[in-house]
C-alpha cells in the first residue's frame, strides 16, 4: 500500500514542511519541475507526496483521499464538522503560529469581553434594525465559539475572503473574526482583540486521516515517530 | 419514523383547523433563507437545508411555517385579525428522527385581546390533540416571560442587568450562570484612559464627543454601526454595574421565583404569595396572567393536566409572553409547542405592531402515538 502525504503547495509553510520532513529523514523531491503538484520521497516507493493548498489539505484529510497532511489546525477545524473524529493531530510542528480571534473596533470602549459583546448583540436589532454583522471566513469556528462557548446566537456572518480587517472601517461589518500572528494588522486597522476572544491558538500540524486501513500500519507509525523525534523539545 | 406520505388523518386535521375559524396558508417549499437566519441566528445554518439560485441568493427548504405565514400576511396587506392554519412538510437536519416531517399549526395574528387569544391558542392545540389522540393522557406546561420581566423590573435592578437576565430567560444554564455572576463581586474592567474622570462623572455627552472625534480621526464610518452616543451610554452604564452587586434579597427573590412550579389552577394564588413575601409590584403582568387562566377555564375545552413553570421560556428575542408545550403524559414526547411572538411581525417588516400567537403540532409524533394505540385502524 502506498501512503499519500499532502504538503502545502506554496509559501513559507511549504518550505517549513519540506524542511521538517527532511530533518526526519524523508528527503522530498518534487517530480518534474518545482511547480509540479506531485512529489516523492527519495528511496521510498511506498510514499507519495501531493502538493495542495492548505485548505484543500484539510478537506482531503477529512474525505480520507490523503493519509497524512501538514496544514494549520484552524483550517482543519473550520473545514470538518467533527475534526477530532475524522482526523488525528499527530504532532504540533512549531511553525505557522497564528490565533483565530474576535476583534472589535478599538473605539468600542465598552466592549472588552465576550459578555459585553453578548449584550451588544442582544440589543443590536432593536437599535439598528439589523443583526450584529461579523466579517469572517471562519464560519464554523465562529458559530461554535459564539453559540456553544458564549451563548451568543443573534448575529449574522458576512462572508469575507480577503482584507477582513478592513470590514469594520468600511461599514461592511461591525466586528471581525480573523487570524492574526502578531496583531499588528489588527492594530493598524484600529481593532482590538477581546480579552477572552482568542478562539484558537493554531499552528501547523502533522495530521492523519482516521481510516481503518491506517490503524497499526508500520509506515504510519514510522512517519509519526520520526517527525515527532525532530521537533524542538523532543 | 419518517413521514414522507401525508398522514392518514390529514383530512380530518385540516377540517378540524378550518372549523376553528382559520384559513389555510399555502406556503412554497423553497423559501428565502434570510428571514430564518435573521430571526434565529447563524447557528440555524447547521439545522436547515440551504441552497442557492442562479443569482447567488440564499434559499432554503422550509424549516418551519410561522415566519413564512407572517411574511405572507405582511406581503398580502390584508387586515387583521386573521387566523391562518397550515399543514405540510418541514425540512431540518435533526439528530433524532427523520429530516423531513409534517407539521401543522395555527397562527393568530392581530387579536388585540391578548389573554383571550393566548387562551384560545392553548385550547385549540389541546382540542386538536384530543380529537386526534382521544385516549392519550396529555399534560400542558405554560410559561410567561412577561411575569419574569415584571419580577426583574420590580426588583429595581439596573437596566443592563435586566436586559442580561431577560436575554437568558428560558435557558437554565445561562440563567444560573448569569445570576451567580451578578451576585458575586466583579472586578472593574474599564481600561485606564484619560476618559476615566468623565466615566466616573457619568458625562455621556462629553464621552460621546470624544469617541466621535476619535472615530473621525481614524476614518471609521460613524453611521454604519454603533454611534458614539450608544458606546458612551453603555460605557457609563457598565461602569456603574461593576460597582454594584446583586443584593441578597434580590438574589433570593430571583431564585425563589425561578423555582416556582404549580398547577395552573393554583398559579395565580402562588404568584400573589410570592409577590407579597418578596415585596414586589408585578400587578399588570399578574393581571394578564390571571385573565389568561380565566380564559383557559372559560374555553370549556376538555383540558388536561396543566402546570405553570416560572422558568419555562424560549431564549429567542421575539418571544414576548406566553409559551406552552403539550406533551404525552406517559411518553413524554412533546406533541405541540407554541407561544406569543408580538415582536416578530415588525422585525419581519410590518409597519405597525401586530400581536401574534400560535402553535405547531408535531404530526409525526402524533402519527406514531396513533399507530401505537391502534387509533384509526380498521375495526377500532
Amino acid at each position: 500500500m502506498t501512503l499519500t502525504i499532502a504538503l502545502p503547495s506554496k509559501g513559507r509553510m511549504k518550505d517549513d514542511a519540506i524542511a521538517i520532513f527532511s530533518r526526519a529523514g524523508f528527503g522530498i523531491v518534487q517530480t518534474g519541475n518545482d511547480r509540479s503538484y506531485r512529489g516523492r520521497v527519495e528511496g521510498r516507493d511506498d510514499i507519495e507526496i501531493a502538493f495542495l493548498s492548505a485548505s484543500e489539505i484539510a478537506r482531503e484529510l477529512g474525505a480520507g483521499t490523503v493519509d497524512f497532511g501538514i496544514t494549520g489546525e484552524d483550517l482543519v477545524r473550520e473545514s470538518l464538522p467533527d475534526a477530532d473524529g475524522a482526523v488525528a493531530f499527530e504532532a504540533r510542528l512549531g511553525f505557522g503560529h497564528a490565533s483565530v480571534v474576535v476583534a472589535v473596533p478599538e473605539i468600542w470602549l465598552d466592549v472588552t469581553t465576550m459578555a459585553d459583546l453578548g449584550d451588544v448583540a442582544a440589543d443590536f436589532r432593536a437599535r439598528h434594525g439589523r443583526r450584529l454583522a461579523i466579517a469572517t471566513k471562519y464560519h464554523r469556528l465562529t458559530r461554535t465559539f459564539f453559540s456553544r462557548g458564549h451563548g451568543i446566537q443573534l448575529y449574522r456572518i458576512v462572508e469575507s475572503l480577503g482584507a477582513t480587517e478592513g470590514a469594520p472601517a468600511s461599514g461592511a461589518a461591525d466586528i471581525i473574526v480573523d487570524i492574526t500572528s502578531t496583531g499588528s494588522t489588527l492594530r493598524a486597522n484600529h481593532l482590538r482583540i477581546l480579552s477572552d476572544g482568542v478562539m484558537l491558538e493554531s499552528e501547523a500540524c502533522l495530521v492523519r486521516a482516521r481510516k481503518p486501513e491506517l490503524e497499526g500500519s508500520p509506515v504510519v507509525g514510522e512517519i509519526t515517530e520520526k517527525v515527532r523525534a525532530v521537533l524542538p523539545g523532543a | 419514523m419518517t413521514a414522507v406520505q401525508l398522514p392518514d388523518f390529514a383530512d380530518e386535521l385540516v377540517a378540524a383547523m378550518a372549523a376553528r375559524d382559520t384559513e389555510r396558508a399555502e406556503i412554497p417549499v423553497i423559501q428565502p433563507a434570510e428571514p430564518f437566519l435573521d430571526m434565529a441566528g447563524e447557528d440555524l445554518r447547521r439545522r436547515i437545508y440551504l441552497t442557492e439560485n442562479e443569482n447567488g441568493d440564499s434559499l432554503c427548504l422550509r424549516p418551519e411555517f410561522t415566519i413564512p405565514v407572517c411574511l405572507g400576511h405582511i406581503a398580502g396587506q390584508v387586515g387583521t385579525p386573521r387566523r391562518y392554519s397550515y399543514l405540510g412538510q418541514v425540512f431540518r437536519q435533526r439528530r433524532v428522527g427523520g429530516n423531513e416531517f409534517y407539521q401543522a399549526g395555527i397562527e393568530d395574528l392581530g387579536e388585540a385581546d391578548i389573554a383571550k387569544a393566548d387562551a384560545r391558542a392553548i385550547s385549540d392545540a389541546a382540542g386538536l390533540l384530543r380529537e386526534l389522540l382521544p385516549s392519550e393522557y396529555l399534560s400542558v406546561t405554560i410559561g410567561d416571560q412577561a411575569l419574569f420581566e415584571a419580577v426583574v423590573a420590580g426588583l429595581g435592578l439596573p437596566a443592563g442587568w435586566q436586559k442580561r437576565l431577560i436575554h437568558a430567560f428560558g435557558d437554565e444554564t445561562a440563567m444560573g450562570r448569569m445570576i451567580e455572576s451578578l451576585a458575586s463581586a466583579q472586578a472593574a474592567t474599564v481600561e485606564e484612559s484619560d476618559l476615566g474622570e468623565l466615566i466616573v462623572a457619568g458625562d455621556v455627552s462629553a464621552i460621546a464627543a470624544h469617541i466621535g472625534s476619535v472615530m473621525e480621526e481614524t476614518g471609521y464610518s460613524t453611521h454604519a454601526s454603533r454611534s458614539p452616543e450608544e458606546i458612551a451610554a453603555r460605557l457609563v452604564e457598565k461602569t456603574e454595574l461593576e460597582k454594584t452587586r446583586l443584593s441578597d434579597k434580590a438574589f433570593a427573590a430571583l431564585k425563589t421565583f425561578l423555582a416556582l412550579d404549580a398547577r395552573l389552577s393554583e398559579a395565580v394564588a402562588e404568584l400573589r404569595r410570592f409577590a407579597s413575601s418578596a415585596d414586589l409590584e408585578i400587578g399588570s403582568a399578574l393581571n394578564l396572567f390571571a385573565a389568561r387562566v380565566e380564559g383557559i377555564e372559560a374555553s370549556g375545552a376538555d383540558l388536561p393536566v396543566m402546570r405553570w413553570r416560572a422558568a419555562f421560556g424560549r431564549p429567542l428575542d421575539y418571544y414576548t409572553g406566553l409559551v406552552f408545550e403539550i406533551a404525552s403524559t406517559l411518553e413524554g414526547a412533546v406533541l405541540a409547542g407554541g407561544g406569543r411572538y408580538d415582536r416578530m411581525m415588525t422585525l419581519l417588516g410590518a409597519r405597525e405592531e401586530i400581536p401574534a400567537v400560535g402553535f405547531s403540532l408535531w404530526v409525526d409524533r402524533i402519527e406514531a402515538l396513533r399507530t401505537a394505540s391502534g387509533a384509526g385502524e380498521p375495526g377500532e
